[in-house]
Parts: C-alpha cells; sequence; structure tokens
C-alpha cells in the first residue's frame, strides 16, 4: 500500500468507526424511548452542525489543496521519458532511468485514452496520470528504489486493456 | 382531476416504474455477478463478453433500476405531499417510462448481442476503436439507446418541475422564477419575497425540484455528444475533441448520481418522519443546502477527471477549482443525515423491514459519502483513481443507499400501492439485513482491494489480488441470492396472497402476523443462522487458501501457448492486407508498407527469420500485444512472411 493509500484507510476507518457507534446510538435510542421527546431544540442546533461541517471541510481543504500534483517541474538533471500508448501496448523510451533523480515523463497517445500507473516491484502503485489523444501530459517522478517497476493501464481502452503492461528499469 | 382520481393515476404509473426496474434488477444484477466470478477465475467468461456485461451491468443497475425505481417513486412522493400530476406531468411520465425501456432495451441488444464494450462512460473516442470487437454499427445504435435513456430523463425533469409548480405549491406569486425559488424551499430563508399561503413548501419537494432542473442543464449537451457519435459513426463527421467530449461526458457522469440521490432524500424525507411519528426535523439552513446543492451539482464535473492535466490546457486549473466546488455539495448530504438521523433520535420508531432497510440505507449513505470525500481531493484521488476503491464507493451509494431505500420504500409502499399486504414481513427483514451486512462485506473487499492498487475494470486482474478476488465471490452469489427474497415476496405480494392491506393510526402498513412454519421455532432458527454463518466462514477460508495458493505459483494462471502450429510458407500479398487491416504500421514503420509507426522497432531493418516473427506476433513482446486471438495462424505466417520478404 502506498502511503497516501495508508493516510486514507486509517482515516476513513476511524470516521467509520465514530458513523457506526452513532448508527447504534440512534437506533438504541429509539428502543428504550419513555414518552416523546420534543424535537424542536434538534432543529435550531443544525445551524451549529453546518459550521461544524464547513470548519472540517475547510480544514481538509487547507490540509490536502497543496499536494495537487499539477504543474511540476523536474528542474536541472532531469531524465525525461516519452511515453506513448496504443491499443494495447505502451513504448516506453527510454525503459531505464536513474533512481534518485526527477524524471520527467511525457505521454500521450495514438488511440485512445489510457492511463499510465507505476507499480513498484512490490506491488505499490507509485504514480499514476491519464493520457490523451492529441495531446501531452507531463508528470515528474523521482523514484528512490531501485527496481523493475510495472506498467499498467489505468483507463479502460478496449478488449485487452487489462493486458496492456510494460516494463520500467530502475537502476541505482 | 378529482384527488382520488389523482392518486390512482400516480399510483399506476409508480408501479408501473417500480416493476419495470426491478426486472432490470434482476437481470442486470446477474450480470454482476457473472462478471465478479469470472474475475475469481470461477466460471471464466471471454474479454471481450466481459467488457460488454460491465458495459451492460453498469448502465442497467445505476439507471435502469435504481435511477428507474426512484424516478417512479417520486411521483408517488408527489402525490403524498398533496402535488397531483396534470395533464402535461402526466403526459411526460408516460413517456419517460417507454423511453426508458426502450433505451435498456438498445442497450442490452447492442452490448450483449453486437458486442459493444467500451464501459457506459464510452470515453470517447474508444466507441470508435472497438479492436475488430464492435462495429460503427453498434456504437451507432448504443448511442441510440443511451441518448433515449438521456431523453427519458429530460422528460422526467419536464414532468417533475411541471408538477411542483402547480396550484398546490400554494406560491402566492405567479411568477414563474419566483415559484421554483418557491419549490427549492426559499421561503423558509426569505419568507415574504417567496410567501406561500396557507403551508410551506413540503421538504420532500426541494431535492425533486432541485435534481429536475439540474439534470436537464446536465443531459442536454450529453445528448450533443451522443448526436455527434451517431454521424460519426454513420461516417457524417469527423472525430471530436477527446479532452471536450471528456468534459461534456462528466458534465453529465455527475449529475446522474444525484438523479438518483436525491429523488431517493425525497423518498427518506417523506417516509422517516412517518416512521418516527414526527415531523421532519429541519432548520431552515437545509435550504441553504438545497441551494448550494443546485448550483454546485452542475459545476463539479471535473472531479472525475482530476488526473487529466495535459499541457497547454487549463483543465488543472478547472480541477484545481472543482475541489471546493464538490466539497460544498457535502453540505445537501451532511444537513440531510443530521435532520433524518434526529427525525429518529429518541422518537417513536416503528421499526419494521421497511423502516430497518431506511434505517440501514442512510448508514449506507454515510459510508458512500466518506469514500465519496477521499475521492473530491485531489490529493488523496491519486491514490484510489481508478481502482477498485472506485467500485466500493459507487456500490455503497447505489446499493447500500439508494438499492436499500428503494427496497424499504417497496416494503413501505406496496400495500398502499396495491392495496395488498405485504407478503412476508419476515422475509423482508432477512432480505434487508442479508442486503446490508453482505454488500458491506463485498464493497469493502473492493474498498480493500483498491487501496492495494488493484485495478478497476480489468477482466482478468493481475494475480496478486486473486485471494481477495475469490474471498468475495460467496458473498457475491449469497448477495444475489438474498435478492431473490425481495423478487419473491413482491410477487406473491401483488398476487395478493396474504389479503388486503391494513393500516395504523400513523397510516402505516401492518406487518401480517402468520402462522409460523414449522421450520420457524426458535430452535431451528438459530440452528439455520449458524449453519448460514459456518457455511459463509467455510467459503471464506476455502476462497482464502485457493487464492493464497494460485499466488504462491509466481505470475498466476499460466499464459496460453501460443498459437504456432507454424503454417508452412505464408503468402507475403495476403501478408500485405494483414499487415493493413491489424493496424501493424500504426506502431512499426515498413517501407513497403508505407508505414512510419515510431512506437515498436523498424521493420526494414529486421533481422530476423519468417518463424521468429510468427512467434512474437502470435504471442507478443514487450509492449507489443499477442495477436493470436485476433489472426488466425495463416494470417500470422503471410504477415511474417510479407515482413521478412520485403
Amino acid at each position: 500500500m502506498s502511503q497516501t493509500a495508508v493516510i486514507i484507510a486509517v482515516a476513513y476507518g476511524i470516521a467509520v468507526a465514530i458513523g457506526v457507534v452513532i448508527s447504534v446510538a440512534i437506533w438504541q435510542s429509539t428502543r428504550f424511548a419513555g414518552e416523546e421527546v420534543d424535537a424542536e431544540p434538534y432543529s435550531r442546533r443544525e445551524g451549529a452542525w453546518l459550521l461544524v461541517v464547513l470548519a472540517a471541510l475547510f480544514a481538509l481543504l487547507l490540509a490536502t489543496i497543496f499536494y495537487v500534483p499539477y504543474g511540476e517541474t523536474a528542474g536541472a538533471g532531469k531524465q525525461v521519458v516519452r511515453v506513448t500508448g496504443v491499443q494495447f501496448a505502451w513504448a516506453v523510451t527510454p525503459a531505464v532511468v536513474q533512481a534518485g533523480r526527477p524524471v520527467e515523463f511525457l505521454l500521450t497517445t495514438r488511440d485512445v485514452n489510457h492511463g499510465f500507473g507505476v507499480y513498484s516491484e512490490g506491488g505499490v502503485l507509485a504514480f499514476q496520470a491519464q493520457v490523451m489523444p492529441d495531446r501531452t501530459q507531463k508528470v515528474v517522478h523521482t523514484f528512490d528504489e531501485p527496481g523493475t517497476y510495472t506498467i499498467l493501464c489505468l483507463e479502460f481502452c478496449g478488449v485487452r486493456h487489462h493486458e496492456m503492461q510494460a516494463t520500467l528499469e530502475v537502476r541505482g | 382531476m378529482s384527488d382520488e382520481r389523482a392518486r390512482e393515476v400516480a399510483r399506476a404509473l409508480t408501479l408501473r416504474y417500480v416493476v419495470a426496474s426491478t426486472a432490470i434488477l434482476a437481470a442486470s444484477g446477474l450480470l454482476g455477478v457473472v462478471l465478479r466470478s469470472s474475475q475469481a477465475d470461477w466460471g471464466r467468461v471471454g474479454d471481450n463478453f466481459w467488457y460488454a456485461a460491465m458495459t451492460a451491468h453498469g448502465l442497467g443497475t445505476f439507471v435502469g433500476w435504481a435511477g428507474f425505481a426512484v424516478m417512479g417513486l417520486s411521483w408517488w412522493v408527489l402525490a403524498g405531499v398533496g402535488f397531483p400530476l396534470r395533464p402535461f406531468g402526466l403526459a411526460m411520465a408516460r413517456l419517460t417510462w417507454w423511453l426508458m425501456v426502450l433505451g435498456v432495451a438498445g442497450v442490452v441488444v447492442t452490448t450483449l448481442l453486437m458486442g459493444f464494450g467500451a464501459s457506459w462512460v464510452f470515453l470517447y473516442p474508444l466507441p470508435f476503436f472497438g479492436a475488430g470487437e464492435w462495429g460503427a454499427w453498434a456504437t451507432g445504435l448504443f448511442s441510440c439507446s443511451v441518448l433515449l435513456v438521456g431523453l427519458s430523463i429530460v422528460t422526467w425533469c419536464f414532468g417533475i418541475v411541471h408538477t411542483v409548480l402547480g396550484p398546490a405549491l400554494h406560491a402566492v406569486s405567479q411568477n414563474v422564477l419566483t415559484r421554483l425559488g418557491v419549490a427549492m424551499g426559499w421561503g423558509y430563508l426569505w419568507p415574504r419575497a417567496f410567501a406561500t399561503n396557507p403551508r410551506p413548501v413540503p421538504y420532500a419537494v426541494i431535492p425533486l425540484t432541485v435534481i429536475g432542473l439540474d439534470m436537464i442543464v446536465a443531459t442536454l449537451p450529453l445528448a450533443g455528444l451522443l448526436v455527434w457519435q451517431i454521424f460519426e459513426s454513420a461516417g457524417w463527421v469527423g472525430s471530436a475533441d477527446p479532452l471536450f467530449a471528456k468534459n461534456i461526458l462528466w458534465w453529465f457522469g455527475h449529475p446522474v448520481v444525484y438523479l438518483l440521490l436525491f429523488p431517493a432524500v425525497a423518498v427518506y424525507y417523506w417516509l422517516i418522519p412517518r416512521y418516527a411519528n414526527r415531523q421532519l426535523v429541519a432548520g431552515n439552513v437545509i435550504a441553504i443546502a438545497w441551494t448550494v446543492a443546485v448550483i454546485a451539482n452542475v459545476l463539479v464535473w471535473a472531479h472525475h477527471i482530476y488526473l487529466d492535466y495535459p499541457e497547454n490546457s487549463v483543465q488543472s486549473q478547472i480541477n484545481t477549482v472543482m475541489q471546493p466546488m464538490t466539497f460544498s455539495l457535502v453540505l445537501p448530504s451532511a444537513l440531510s443525515l443530521y435532520s433524518l438521523a434526529f427525525t429518529i433520535y429518541r422518537s417513536a420508531f416503528r421499526w419494521t423491514a421497511a423502516s430497518t432497510a431506511l434505517f440501514l440505507g442512510l448508514v449506507g449513505w454515510l459510508l458512500a459519502g466518506l469514500s465519496g470525500i477521499v475521492n473530491a481531493t485531489i490529493a488523496l484521488d491519486v491514490a484510489v483513481h481508478n481502482t477498485l476503491w472506485i467500485v466500493g464507493h459507487f456500490h455503497h451509494m447505489a446499493m447500500l443507499n439508494i438499492g436499500l431505500l428503494i427496497f424499504g420504500a417497496v416494503y413501505a409502499l406496496l400495500p398502499e400501492l396495491t392495496g395488498k399486504a405485504l407478503y412476508s414481513e419476515r422475509t423482508a427483514l432477512v432480505h434487508v439485513w442479508s442486503t446490508f451486512v453482505l454488500g458491506m462485506t463485498v464493497f469493502g473487499l473492493w474498498l480493500v482491494q483498491g487501496l492495494d492498487g488493484a485495478p478497476r475494470r480489468f477482466s482478468v486482474l493481475p494475480s496478486e489480488y486473486d485471494t481477495l478476488t475469490r474471498v468475495s465471490v460467496p458473498f457475491v452469489v449469497l448477495l444475489a441470492a438474498a435478492q431473490v427474497l425481495f423478487f419473491w415476496n413482491v410477487w406473491q405480494t401483488i398476487r395478493g396472497r396474504a389479503g388486503a392491506a391494513v393500516f395504523d393510526e400513523r397510516g402505516l402498513p401492518v406487518p401480517v402476523e402468520r402462522g409460523r412454519p414449522s421450520l420457524g421455532t426458535a430452535a431451528f432458527e438459530g440452528a439455520g443462522m449458524l449453519a448460514v454463518v459456518g457455511l459463509l466462514l467455510a467459503a471464506g477460508a476455502a476462497g482464502f487458501v485457493i487464492g493464497r495458493e494460485s499466488a504462491e505459483d509466481d505470475g498466476g494462471p499460466a499464459p496460453t501457448a501460443p498459437a504456432t502450429t507454424a503454417v508452412e510458407g505464408g503468402d507475403a500479398a495476403a501478408g500485405a492486407e494483414v499487415f493493413a487491416s491489424a493496424g501493424c504500421g500504426g506502431c512499426h514503420t515498413y517501407g513497403p508498407a508505407g508505414s512510419s509507426g515510431q512506437v515498436g522497432p523498424s521493420l526494414d531493418t529486421t533481422t530476423l527469420d519468417a518463424q521468429q516473427v510468427e512467434a512474437i506476433v502470435g504471442s507478443g513482446r514487450g509492449a507489443m500485444p499477442a495477436f493470436d486471438g485476433r489472426l488466425d495462424d495463416e494470417e500470422i505466417a503471410d504477415v511474417a512472411a510479407y515482413v521478412t520478404e520485403g
């Protein structure tokens, strides 16, 4: 699992656990209800709940919006790899890069939309980006670990989509 | 129309929608079982059939079942809150039904029979690159079918908007725009400007108005793209811009999710208070949330294409702006969940199979919402985009939120729609709980696989994911089996097997207490439950063991040996035609063929002999795919002769 995936797993797990506890509490509250309770205060507090939700969303926005993958540049000493997708194959030139130095991938395709997903030897999704016909998309990634990385197509592209694979050699 | 007559009309309409959508669920749900068990190598189907079935399953269950069902329930909700259909609305409602049924039928024919397998998003220009599996006819007819579905959504919107603006709105103003504001709940915020007399707009009307307006705006550009595809398949126009087409697709593709959710919210708003025996707990802020919704819903499409940011385009800026826009769409859900939860909290809630389904549907809504926030966040989407996490997310949404709501609404409303008592309350309760528990398991496994990087839309998954795929199949089968309880219950109810419906003082149907069958004694029930749990554990364990074993023999199932029963001496002239038709020149430069492809090595300088070329063409090498499935032995021999002799 990638680091991001671990963060998602933990955050989602905690949120679901809280949600389940609240759901059970609501369910239980109806089973032992004595006389009926006036619901009017709940209506009035909905405004407060709105503020709580807004604050939480704003915090999440601030915490994440600076980590968008857009507009990355590789700078000096970069390695350039040109990638062309075609139903159902990848052309990766060169297919060997150095670890520790930024790699600028220039992605395009000759036919349909494809997805460029790069997996480490341990099966961890290192990064991914979409590949469009008639356009070039730039992705920058620095490989820390040497090894043979597998490229899968991560945008459905037709009957042999799942066979559209290639490898990328990262040397130390 | 008299009140009674109007209710009669809405009743017949809703029943017709519910019956048709339930039939579609039966068919397209079964396809889902085929898809997942094929992935687990438990009845493997051909690749193109798999993708065609995926296309049919997606459109069938999402729009043909869930969308269609809540569209139908909306008519009954409107009748229930005092908004009768008038002649124009009624005509639209009837037209909607026919367009949807014809459209879904067309989708079934073009996918399962004609092999169209470009997935429900038919990401342009994929429909025109069928790789020999489907042609222009299938693309044209598929586009026509989806166009019918789209038109069905638009006519439904016309019917909804016409109905909510009718005299039942009790708006003081006769101005159409003011009346629209009233229908969107603005009277709760500005009582003078959007005055009503004698009563404010019922809450259930608000989400229906919002989606009625949005889906007109959202669907018309898609209709344009579909018409373009129809023209292109007929050869009348050239190709369109792929990035623009992608934006148009998601311009529709996001709001259509809310075509399911917002009418479902209307049903929750209407039914939950009836079971809780109190008014919907709703502060005035709920009107703010719905106003945000009507705008944001059509301005968040790019969160589906966060990972498209080609150079020399403004896509990355659009995507960045749409993260906060998408976050704002959390408001209608967060406030509605608050309202519905506190409507139930410490109320004299009447627990039946129907209300249990509604309650569990709210839990499903929460789960789907939480995973949705992950998808809405660009920095997190990078890790889960186009993985099975997304599949888990929208199944939580479609089956455990919308689906359970539909089941609950059907159990709650069938007695008042048919006048007949629900056949079996107990069966309904078993169905609801097993759907929830099995659904949580099946969809939860997708979330886990997705976080582990498992790609979605793969007919054959990389072998490291086999273990969990196999574990999930028994649960998938049981989930499907549980739905049989629903079909059986509905069928027996409509046949009137439990007699006439009886309603309590709240207007809720009273569950019929039927004599327990001899199997139903407590001891038997306990033993039965233990057996089922044991079976599940055993199946899961078996799947785990099988999966682990297959993961150990490295690389999973052995690739099929290339069919190179070498045909002696291919015909180079025939090979030239094969070279052209198989598209070899797209990747390879080859002088005699006049091709200049740069993806693969040039064939002008090849030193291979014909037999080596046959082997490579047949089984592929490096980036080059295997052609043994697309070319026969003779064709491979011919093309090998062509490139070696030339």
